[in-house]
């Protein structure tokens, strides 16, 4: 069923990737097959894999149990929000947040959880960005402490 | 004798003090990151590479690097094989068959020693291989024009599907995802904006490091919690380290077969380390008769796919450097590295970057000299590494695959796109859609459109130019027979036997 459901969304991406590609013209066209050609075939050979996967009667998937899917879930958001304050609080900061929740997920006391988040944050952040000169934000926080 | 020369070049290179460095640290590190259950030669690679790259080592550093990572990979999947019987990464699934076992009956040693040096013969004889092979290769190809290269690449991509896993269907729109991913950013040849919906930060495309990280590590971290089930303990290494001549004459021609086998498998497109590690085990299965004890902890058992799987990974770089055509994600993911530094692979670099090239030959070679070194005595070192918990090692694996992403450009859209791929990764994965073809799908999708729209220019849209040399239509015949013939097979074995059923 969910590999139906996967098929039906492919069909959809397909038919507006074929939409929005179809107006696609090169305003001076120096060759026979533009810009628009290979986009069109892709979009339209998936648009044919996509009704396969829907037409043909397939394996359900074994899907995790709800309370793990749950904490997957769960994670993914995490990684999210970490994503999207990454630059803004800093690496220290954001990393040592991220990874409390991260390490409860795998088991750890909130003891544990809170040690791995700062010593993460605070040593992964000095082995890049002191010592191999890959810039990591420092954010708006800590940049008086760290410049 | 010209190569002889041009690998002395290549000595030279690897040899300064940096680059051997480079590739100790390479390879400590990809034993390390091919040993923890999760983190593979994909993963490792594609969080290093931009690492590098921030770090703006020099092109044939950053390569050695990540050839010495990838091999390292290929030589610590077996020790977590062997030791808690789960295969660090793909290529190790076999090893565990009779690895664990011969951990459970005290033999650890033995079988964590003669595996290294099962995995250095592999490692040597496909380096062999590829200096004989690579430079004939890559001249025959300076002969491909555009409509011969487009035939290779749905050669490669129909590799694939006809050898993963159990879909066709599910190989190709894995395929057509990454194509179309490739396709969003400006179209090179006349500038239009495609698919980018007025996003700035589209207009370059989707990163390659952005795609990579998002599919291999983040979907990577939800699946390990997915089956998580607290910590396994390794089973301890008491006893002898070394093996002793008898195992060793047992097993000695399996490892040069094996290596032999490895090698040849890894260099078709598609075929990678667990294929051949697989091939090899139920060869020297069949192979030992009535006189084995394999499942149940035979040396033979560990010896051939550890040799398959570094041949094999060695043998992939062939298409790699020869063609420009990866054949496995890993050599995908070095394709990314190169074009990172603005070099175009294929038969040409041979040429026009010598010292790349034999340089990354040697350091193969000097890299599993140091691997086999490193591991026999510091085994138990790189035991402890296994008792990492895992509540350190996934947050720090997030962190550093961010780091990862943030090295290219810095912003935080990359990061989210990554995160929302990796999301997007963890669905198809659990539905069983394998992945290799996805990556590979995103690498070439760029050089298929290019080659394509350049063949079809010189014909003036005559599509006829697609089929018209011999080389062309010799490629297009191998990549259908390529994709229907694992099928056909199976389905006269199915039919052949079907009647006797009844």
């Amino acid at each position: 069923m969910s590999e139906r459901i996967f098929g039906a969304f492919l069909l959809l991406l397909s038919v507006g990737g074929i939409f929005v590609g179809w107006d696609l013209k090169a305003p001076i066209s120096y060759e026979p097959v533009g810009p628009r050609a290979f986009p069109l075939l892709v979009f339209s050979l998936l648009g044919v894999c996509a009704l396969g996967l829907i037409l043909t009667r397939r394996e359900a998937t074994e899907w995790a149990p709800s309370p793990v899917l749950l904490r997957v879930g769960a994670m993914f958001l995490t990684v999210l929000a970490y994503a999207l304050l990454f630059d803004k609080l800093g690496f220290v900061i954001s990393t040592a947040l991220m990874s409390v929740p991260l390490a409860r997920f795998f088991g750890g006391t909130w003891r544990q959880a809170m040690l791995a988040g700062a010593g993460l944050g605070v040593l992964l952040f000095l082995f890049f960005d002191r010592l191999l000169d890959v810039v990591l934000p420092v954010g708006y926080w800590l940049k008086p402490l760290l410049g | 004798m010209e190569i002889l020369s041009h690998l002395l070049d290549g000595f030279a290179v690897a040899g300064t003090p940096t680059n051997l460095l480079i590739c100790l640290i390479g390879a400590f590190l990809g034993t390390i990151i091919g040993m923890l259950p999760g983190l593979g030669p994909i993963n490792g690679v594609a969080i290093l590479l931009p690492i590098a790259y921030a770090m703006r080592l020099p092109p044939e550093s950053a390569l050695i690097l990540l050839a010495a990572v990838y091999s390292g990979c290929e030589f610590g999947g077996r020790i977590s094989a062997i030791l808690i019987n789960v295969p660090g990464d793909a290529g190790a699934v076999m090893t565990t068959l009779d690895g664990y076992p011969m951990a459970k009956n005290g033999l650890a040693g033995p079988a964590l020693s003669i595996s290294a040096v099962a995995s250095f013969t592999g490692a040597i004889v496909a380096t062999v291989g590829i200096v004989a092979f690579a430079p004939l290769l890559a001249n025959w190809a300076l002969a491909f024009g555009p409509a011969e290269y487009f035939a290779l690449m749905v050669l490669a991509l129909s590799c694939l599907g006809g050898l993963v896993g159990d879909s066709l269907l599910k190989a190709m729109v894995g395929v057509l995802i990454g194509l179309m991913i490739a396709c969003v950013g400006i179209d090179a040849n006349s500038g239009v904006y495609r698919f980018t919906f007025d996003l700035l930060h589209l207009s370059d495309g989707i990163p390659f490091i952005v795609v990579v990280i998002g599919l291999f590590a983040v979907s990577e971290l939800m699946l390990m919690l997915q089956s998580h089930h607290g910590s396994t303990t390794p089973v301890e290494v008491t006893g002898r380290t070394m093996f002793n001549m008898q195992e060793f004459a047992l097993a000695k021609w399996t490892i040069l077969r094996s290596s032999v086998v490895g090698f040849f498998v890894g260099v078709l497109p598609g075929a990678g380390a667990s294929i051949a590690s697989a091939m090899t085990y139920s060869m020297e299965r069949r192979m030992a008769g009535k006189d084995h004890c394999f499942g149940e902890g035979d040396v033979r058992g560990v010896a051939a796919p550890e040799a398959a799987n570094n041949a094999s990974a060695y043998g992939s770089l062939i298409p790699m450097l020869t063609l420009g055509v990866p054949g496995s994600g890993t050599t995908a993911v070095m394709i990314g590295a190169l074009t990172l530094y603005n070099i175009t692979p294929g038969p040409t670099l041979f040429q026009d970057q010598p010292g790349i090239v034999w340089g990354l030959i040697a350091s193969l070679a000097i890299c599993s000299v140091m691997l086999v070194l490193m591991n026999i005595p510091l085994v138990k070192l790189f035991v402890k590494f296994l008792q990492i918990p895992n509540w350190v090692l996934v947050p720090g694996v997030a962190a550093v695959s961010m780091v990862g992403v943030y090295a290219v450009h810095g912003t935080t859209f990359d990061l989210i796109v990554g995160t929302l791929l990796g999301g997007f990764g963890y669905l198809l994965r659990v539905m069983n859609f394998p992945m290799a073809p996805f990556i590979l799908g995103f690498v070439l999708g760029d050089m298929m459109e290019q080659n394509l729209r350049r063949a079809l220019s010189i014909s003036n849209g005559e599509l006829n130019i697609l089929f018209s040399s011999p080389i062309s239509i010799g490629l297009w015949v191998a990549a259908i027979a390529m994709l229907l013939g694992p099928r056909l097979a199976k389905a006269l074995e199915a039919r052949r036997q079907g009647p006797a059923v009844i």
